[in-house]
C-alpha cells in the first residue's frame, strides 16, 4: 500500500525509468554501437522521460493532489509572467471583497449577529402598527398607559420597560466625580434580558415605583475604575446628580443593554409626566411554550382596549422581535448599502470573467499546443481553474486586509451616525463570507473561460498561426459584461448622487443663525439640587453673570437645546384668533434666558425678545418661529395670541409677544420633515417653566450653555469653566463644542450614508472603466492585422482609433440607457432618505450619464491610441 | 514511428511486428514476472524473448503499466541490485496477480477459440 509521497515516488520512478536507459545504452554498446550514440539512440528511443515519469504518478493513484499541486504551481508562474493582467484582477477583487467585508462586518454586526441574551429569538418588542391611506409603519416607543396595559394584561409575556437612550450624569463616588451614561430600566429588565447581576441584584417593583429607594445597578468597567473592584460594594453608597443611590447589583463583564450605559437606575414608569408620551420600549420575553401567534393574538386585544385612531390611520399593537425593533431606523440605510456593496462585486466578478475570457482568447496557441501535445481537455479546464482559484486566492487575502483597514474606518465614521448594539469587528464570520466569495468568485470567473478555452479547434488555432480563431471568436459574451457592467454602475452612480444631493441640499440649508465665534458646553442638571425653577434659575443668572463678564465674551446664555440639535416637542392649544383647537397640535419648545436670540444672532421679525424682566411673577411670554407662524397662525396676527402648553406639562397660558427666524433642527417627528428641517418652534423663558417640567426634561435633555466670543476664544473655556464652578464646584461641564461641531455632527448620518455610497459608486466606475479598457486594449491587440491593412491601404489614424474605440462607447450608451430605466425603478426605495431632490431627478440622472459616458470615451480612446503605433508595413510582415 | 528495443546482437533486418492488442500489455508482464523477479527492462527483455521479437512492447508504456500493476497490488516491488551493481526495482507476482493472471489467460484463450472458430468456418 502507498501513501502520498511524492517526492518519494517521484525519486523511485526517476530511478526506474534511468535504470532502464543505462542497461540499455549498455546493451546497445556491448552491441557494437558507439558509447555517445548509444547513449543518444537509448534516450531517442525511450521518448520523453518527464511524461513517462508522470504516466507513471498517475497509474500509482496520485493523480490529484500531485496534480493539483503542478496547476497550482504552473498557475503561479503563468500569473507572474502577466503582471499587469495579474495585478488589475487581483486589485479588482481585493477591492471588491474589502468593501464587502467591511460592509458586511457591519450589518453582521448590527441586523444579523444575535443580540447577546440568552435565547434572543424569544425576545420581543411590542410596536403600536398605523395602516391606512398612507403607507403603514411601525412605532417602538410606547406611553405609559400602554405600558400598564401590557404589564397587567399579557400573560404570555414576562415583560420590562426602559427609557429613552442613556443620559450623561454627574457621578461621585469616594473622592472621584465623573459624568457617566445612565439608563432608566424598570423592575424586571436584567431577567427579561437574561442576564443576571454578576453580584447582587435588580431592581424590586417597589424600588422601581414613585417614593422607592434610590438604588443603582452598575457595569463591570464603572465598578472596576471608579470603584475599585471593590467586593463589598453591595449596599455601598454613590453620589448620582448629587442625590445618595445605593448600589443593588454589578452586571457582568460584557453585558451591553441598548444604550451604552455605565450605570442603571430604576424608571419608575408612570403615566402622567413622562409616561404621557411615547418614551418608553417594551422588552418582553415569550414566556415558555407561548407561540408567537398566541403573543401577536393577546397584543391585538390589547391593542384594541388601549389605543385608540389617529386621524385616518388605523392603529394596533403588533410584536417585533426585539432586534428588528431595536435597529428598525437602521435597516433601511444598511439594505441599501449592502445592495450597493453587493453590486460593486458583482461588476467586479464580471470585469474579472471579461479579463479572463480575454486572455484565454490570447492563449489559443498555447492551449492548443497542450492539447496537440496530449493533454486531456479535464486537465487544460483544471489548469484554467486552478489559475482563477489562484486570483480568487490573492485577491480574498488582499481583500480580507483591505476590508480589515475598512472596519477601522467604518468605526470611526459609524461612531457618530450608527448606534451598534454589538462591537464592529472583522469576526470568523465575516472573514469566512469574505472567503467563500472570494473562492465562489474564483470558481465562477473561472469556469466559462474555461470551457470556451476547452471547446479550441486544435487544428484550426495552430493552422491559422492562433490567428484565425482569436479573430473570430463571438464578441459578444465580453460586449454583454461590458455593457452590464455599465448599467450597473449607472445604477449605483445615481444612488450615491442621490444621496450626496441631499446630503448637499441638508448641508446648504439657511441655519438661521451665525454659528461663528460661538462655544457651546452642556452641564447635566438631572440632579436633586436643581429640581426647582428657582434653584435653577439662579444657577443660569449666576453663572451666566461671571462669564459676560470676562474679557473676550460678547454674550452668553442658556438653552434647553442647541439649533440642529433634536429638540423636546410639546402639544399645544390655539386658545383665541382665527384658529381655536380643542384637539393638541406639536411643536418644538426651548426655554432659554433673555440673550439667547442675541447669542445666535437669530433676527427678531416682530414682537420683541424676552429681558430679564420676563421673570416668574410677571405674565408667561412666549416667542415663536417663522414656520410655526406660517404653519398654524397663517392669516392671524401672531402677537397677542395665546397658547395653551398644558400638553407638555406646563399648564399655562402664554402669550405671543414676538416672532424669530427659523433655525434648523433634527426632526423627530413629522413625516413631511427631513432628517434636518426648519420646525415650528415655541420659546419660552427658564424663569416661567414649572419644577415638575424641568425635573421631567432634564431626564432627557441636557442644556446647553452658549457663549458668543468677541476675541480669540483662548482662555475662554477655562473661564466658563471656573465661573460654573464658582457658583456650583459640583458642576462639570460635558464637552466643549463650536456650533460648527454641533451641526457637523447632526448630518453625520447622511455624511456616512453619502460618503460610502459615493466611495463604492467611485468604485463601480473605476470597475466599468477597467472593463471597458481591457476590452478595447483587447480588440486592438486582436485585430492588429486587419488594422495594419486599413492603414496600408490608405485609412487615417484617427478613422482606424475610432473604429476601434466605437464598440466602447456605444456599448457605454446601451448601459447607460439599460442602467437608467433600472435606476428610475431602483431609486424609489431610495425615496424615504433622499430629501430637497426627486428620486427621479433628471439632472441627476443626466449628470451621472453624461460622467459614466465621458469616463466610457476616455478609456475606449486611451487604448485605441496604441493603433497610432502600429507599423502597418511590420504588422503585415509578421503574418 | 513505434519506438521499439532492438535486441543488442540482431543485425538482421527486423521482422514483421505483430501489434499488441490493446489490454494484453497487463497480461504479458504478470506473466513474465511469474517465471522470478524482474526489473523493468528485464520485463521488456524477457516478454522479446519469449516472444522471439515477434511482439514490440514500447518502452513508454511499460512503466506506467508497471505502477499501474503495483497500485492494484498484483505485483510488488523491491529494491535488489542488478548485475551492474545498481539499485534497482525488482518486481514479482503476488497472489492476488497470480489469480488475475489466471483469468486473464482464460479470457484470453476464450477468446482466441472464438476467434478461432470464426475464422475456421
Amino acid at each position: 500500500m502507498r501513501f502520498w509521497r511524492p517526492s518519494h515516488l517521484s525519486r523511485e520512478v526517476a530511478s526506474d525509468i534511468e535504470g532502464h536507459i543505462e542497461r540499455y545504452t549498455a546493451d546497445l554498446i556491448a552491441g557494437g554501437i558507439e558509447p555517445d550514440e548509444a547513449r543518444r539512440r537509448a534516450r531517442m528511443e525511450f521518448g520523453s522521460t518527464a511524461a513517462v515519469a508522470e504516466e507513471c504518478r498517475e497509474a500509482a493513484g496520485l493523480r490529484w493532489p500531485d496534480e493539483f499541486l503542478r496547476d497550482l504551481r504552473y498557475g503561479t508562474r503563468v500569473l507572474r509572467k502577466s503582471p499587469t493582467f495579474t495585478t488589475a484582477a487581483v486589485a479588482t477583487l481585493a477591492l471588491c471583497i474589502g468593501a464587502n467585508t467591511a460592509i458586511f462586518s457591519v450589518v453582521d454586526a448590527v441586523l444579523l449577529r444575535p443580540l447577546p441574551y440568552p435565547h434572543p429569538e424569544r425576545l420581543v418588542t411590542p410596536a403600536r402598527y398605523y395602516w391606512g391611506q398612507g403607507e403603514s409603519s411601525y412605532n417602538v416607543p410606547q406611553t405609559g398607559r400602554t405600558w400598564e396595559a401590557i404589564r397587567d394584561n399579557a400573560t404570555v409575556l414576562d415583560a420590562a420597560v426602559f427609557g429613552y437612550g442613556a443620559n450623561k450624569v454627574n457621578f461621585a463616588a469616594g473622592n472621584s466625580v465623573q459624568n457617566v451614561r445612565q439608563e432608566r430600566v424598570s423592575t424586571g429588565f436584567f431577567r427579561v434580558l437574561g442576564i443576571p447581576p454578576l453580584m447582587g441584584r435588580g431592581f424590586s417593583a417597589t424600588e422601581d415605583s414613585a417614593g422607592g429607594r434610590d438604588v443603582a445597578v452598575v457595569s463591570y468597567a464603572l465598578w472596576k475604575h471608579a470603584l475599585h473592584s471593590d467586593p463589598a460594594v453591595i449596599g455601598q453608597s454613590i453620589m448620582l446628580r448629587g442625590a445618595p443611590y445605593t448600589v443593588v447589583g454589578v452586571m457582568p463583564a460584557g453585558f451591553q443593554s441598548s444604550s451604552k450605559a455605565d450605570l442603571w437606575t430604576p424608571l419608575r414608569p408612570s403615566t402622567t409626566g413622562e409616561g404621557e408620551g411615547s418614551n418608553y420600549t417594551i422588552v418582553a420575553r415569550l414566556k415558555p411554550g407561548v407561540t408567537w401567534a398566541q403573543a401577536e393574538g393577546q397584543m391585538e386585544a390589547i391593542g384594541a382596549s388601549v389605543l385608540k385612531k389617529t386621524g385616518s390611520d388605523n392603529v394596533g399593537l403588533r410584536l417585533l422581535s426585539f432586534q428588528s425593533g431595536l435597529t428598525k431606523e437602521l435597516r433601511t440605510p444598511l439594505l441599501i448599502l449592502w445592495a450597493a456593496v453587493g453590486l460593486v462585486l458583482l461588476i467586479g466578478c464580471v470585469n474579472i470573467a471579461g479579463l479572463l475570457l480575454a486572455r484565454a482568447a490570447g492563449r489559443t496557441r498555447e492551449l492548443a499546443t497542450r492539447m496537440a501535445l496530449g493533454s486531456g481537455r479535464a486537465a487544460l479546464i483544471r489548469q484554467l481553474l486552478a489559475e482563477s482559484v489562484l486570483l480568487g486566492l490573492c485577491g480574498g487575502a488582499a481583500g480580507a486586509l483591505l476590508g480589515w483597514l475598512g472596519v477601522q474606518a467604518l468605526k470611526l465614521l459609524a461612531q457618530d451616525s450608527l448606534n451598534v448594539w454589538q462591537t464592529v469587528a472583522l469576526n470568523g464570520r465575516v472573514l469566512g463570507v469574505a472567503a467563500g466569495a472570494s473562492m465562489l468568485a474564483g470558481i465562477l470567473f473561472g469556469l466559462y473561460p474555461a470551457l470556451v478555452a476547452s471547446r479550441l479547434e486544435i487544428r484550426a488555432a495552430l493552422g491559422e498561426g492562433g490567428r484565425g480563431v482569436a479573430g473570430a471568436r463571438n464578441p459578444w459574451p465580453r460586449r454583454l459584461m461590458v455593457a452590464g457592467e455599465v448599467a450597473l454602475g449607472m445604477l449605483l452612480l445615481v444612488g450615491a448622487g442621490l444621496l450626496i444631493r441631499t446630503f448637499a441640499y441638508l448641508e446648504g440649508l439657511n441655519p438661521g443663525f451665525d454659528a461663528r465665534h460661538v462655544i457651546t458646553a452642556q452641564v447635566s442638571l438631572q440632579d436633586a439640587r436643581y429640581g426647582t425653577v428657582a434653584r435653577v434659575t439662579h444657577l443660569l443668572d449666576q453663572s451666566l453673570e461671571r462669564m459676560r463678564e470676562m474679557p473676550g465674551v460678547d454674550s452668553a446664555a442658556v438653552a434647553l437645546s442647541l439649533p440642529y440639535e433634536q429638540a423636546l416637542n410639546v402639544g399645544f392649544r390655539r386658545m383665541d384668533g382665527k384658529h381655536v383647537d380643542t384637539d393638541w397640535q406639536i411643536s418644538n419648545f426651548f426655554y432659554i434666558t433673555p440673550e439667547f436670540f442675541r447669542v445666535l444672532r437669530i433676527p427678531l421679525l416682530r414682537g420683541r425678545v424676552f429681558t430679564a424682566a420676563d421673570n416668574s411673577t410677571a405674565n408667561k411670554a412666549a416667542i415663536v418661529s417663522e414656520r410655526f407662524v406660517r404653519m398654524y397662525l397663517s392669516g392671524d396676527d401672531p402677537l397677542g395670541r395665546h397658547l395653551d402648553l398644558g400638553g407638555g406639562g406646563l399648564e399655562d397660558k402664554v402669550e405671543i409677544v414676538g416672532v424669530v427666524g427659523d433655525i434648523q433642527q433634527k426632526s423627530g417627528w413629522g413625516e413631511d420633515y427631513g432628517p434636518v428641517a426648519a420646525m415650528p418652534d415655541i420659546y419660552v423663558p427658564a424663569a416661567q417653566t414649572f419644577d415638575q417640567f424641568l425635573q421631567v426634561v432634564h431626564t432627557w435633555f441636557t442644556p446647553s450653555w452658549i457663549v458668543r466670543t468677541s476675541g480669540p476664544p483662548e482662555g475662554v473655556i477655562a473661564g466658563m469653566q471656573r465661573a460654573l464652578a464658582a457658583v456650583d464646584p459640583q458642576l462639570p461641564f460635558a464637552g466643549f463644542h463650536s456650533m460648527d461641531d454641533v451641526r457637523y455632527h447632526a448630518l453625520a448620518g447622511e455624511r456616512f450614508q453619502a460618503a460610502l455610497l459615493g466611495a463604492l459608486a467611485a468604485l463601480a466606475l473605476l470597475l466599468a472603466a477597467v472593463g471597458i479598457y481591457g476590452m478595447i486594449a483587447n480588440s486592438v491587440a486582436e485585430r492588429r492585422r486587419e488594422l495594419g491593412i486599413r492603414l496600408a491601404l490608405g485609412a487615417t489614424v484617427a478613422q482606424a482609433m475610432r473604429a476601434v474605440a466605437w464598440p466602447g462607447v456605444a456599448l457605454a450608451l446601451a448601459g447607460v440607457a439599460a442602467g437608467s430605466v433600472l435606476a428610475a425603478f431602483a431609486s424609489r426605495l431610495l425615496r424615504h432618505i433622499v430629501w430637497g431632490v426627486r428620486p427621479g431627478d433628471p439632472l441627476t440622472f443626466a449628470a451621472v450619464g453624461l460622467c459614466l459616458l465621458a469616463v466610457a470615451a476616455a478609456a475606449s480612446f486611451l487604448p485605441a491610441l496604441r493603433v497610432a503605433r502600429l507599423n502597418a508595413a511590420e504588422t503585415l510582415r509578421q503574418e | 514511428m513505434a519506438k521499439r528495443i532492438m535486441p543488442p546482437n540482431n543485425s538482421e533486418p527486423a521482422r514483421p511486428e505483430a501489434h499488441l492488442l490493446q489490454g494484453t500489455l497487463d497480461m504479458l508482464i504478470l506473466k513474465a514476472v511469474s517465471l522470478g523477479p524482474l526489473h523493468g527492462y528485464g520485463v521488456l527483455l524477457r516478454i522479446q524473448q519469449i516472444s522471439k521479437d515477434a511482439l514490440q512492447i514500447p518502452q513508454g508504456s511499460l512503466y506506467p503499466a508497471l505502477y499501474r500493476l503495483e497500485h492494484r497490488g498484483w505485483i510488488a516491488a523491491e529494491w535488489g541490485e542488478s548485475e551492474n551493481k545498481r539499485k534497482a526495482k525488482y518486481y514479482r507476482l503476488t497472489a492476488a496477480g497470480r489469480r488475475q493472471l489466471e483469468s486473464e489467460r482464460r479470457d484470453w484463450d476464450r477468446l482466441v477459440g472464438a476467434i478461432a472458430d470464426v475464422l475456421e468456418a
